[in-house]
């Protein structure tokens, strides 16, 4: 048996009750190895998905080689993203268990 | 927290969504299920991040009160995650907790370790039995104004 995180849903389930991400331009903050990116990015019109940690952005990278999924993974901190960003660009922000 | 909040804020178009999840104020818990029965179960002695959390609860109130957002809906969910024993949950453990800059103090760490010692022992007397750790989180819809 390998590591299974949520498998119930319940994190999904829960996003899916409160925004509907279907063609919409997503910025995930804090996506780590892309756990929760995976789940939801197959609906949305394209995910920019950013973590400062380099490793987990690279197994991110490395698992979507083999899909064709609208994702960006981006290994850079927010504040550095934030101010290098146009206003007004994203319709879904996902703070992904990072504010704290 | 705050300042982090005011940059998505800037990024989001008028009509955007902010979702915002957090680990939520309650103690996470170890469980463990061997044939659909619960057999074991005890808080994580680990938990030492209350504050942070309250920080990012109050980080969240700032900028509602200041008018930035709207808070229109709040859940609740478990996050659970499934080992087959307490060594790969603890593998799996390291790779997340080394993205956290705060060491855990020295006897929460004996605590926690002589937990998932009493948890290992319920997992090996009953073959097939399944580890849990389970996170209480709170997951929130915001709607940017302004």
């Amino acid at each position: 048996m390998t590591i299974r995180t949520d498998p119930e849903g319940n994190e999904t389930d829960a996003l899916f009750d409160l925004v509907e991400p279907e063609g919409r331009e997503v910025l995930e903050i804090g996506c780590g190895d892309g756990r929760l990116t995976w789940r939801y990015a197959d609906r949305a019109a394209h995910v920019t998905a950013i973590d400062p940690f380099e490793d987990a952005i690279e197994r991110a990278k490395e698992r979507l080689r083999a899909t064709d999924l609208p994702i960006d993974f981006r290994h850079v901190a927010f504040e550095d993203f934030a101010a290098a960003s146009d206003a007004d660009v994203f319709d879904v922000g996902l703070l992904s268990w990072s504010l704290c | 927290m705050v300042h982090a909040l005011e940059q998505i804020h800037r990024l989001l178009r008028r009509a955007g969504t902010l979702i915002e999840i957090h680990p939520a104020l309650e103690v996470p818990f170890v469980e463990v299920w061997s044939n659909g029965e619960l057999s074991f179960r005890e808080d994580d002695p680990g938990f030492d991040y209350e504050d942070d959390l309250r920080s990012a609860e109050q980080a969240v109130a700032t900028v509602v009160g200041r008018g930035l957002f709207v808070l229109q809906e709040r859940r609740r969910f478990e996050l659970r995650t499934h080992a087959s024993s307490v060594r790969e949950f603890q593998d799996h453990w390291a790779v997340v907790e080394a993205y956290d800059p705060e060491e855990m103090e020295e006897a929460l760490v004996r605590r926690q370790d002589e937990m998932f010692a009493r948890s290992h022992e319920v997992l090996e007397r009953s073959p097939g039995a399944e580890l849990m750790y389970v996170e209480p989180a709170t997951m929130s819809r915001l709607m940017p104004t302004g």
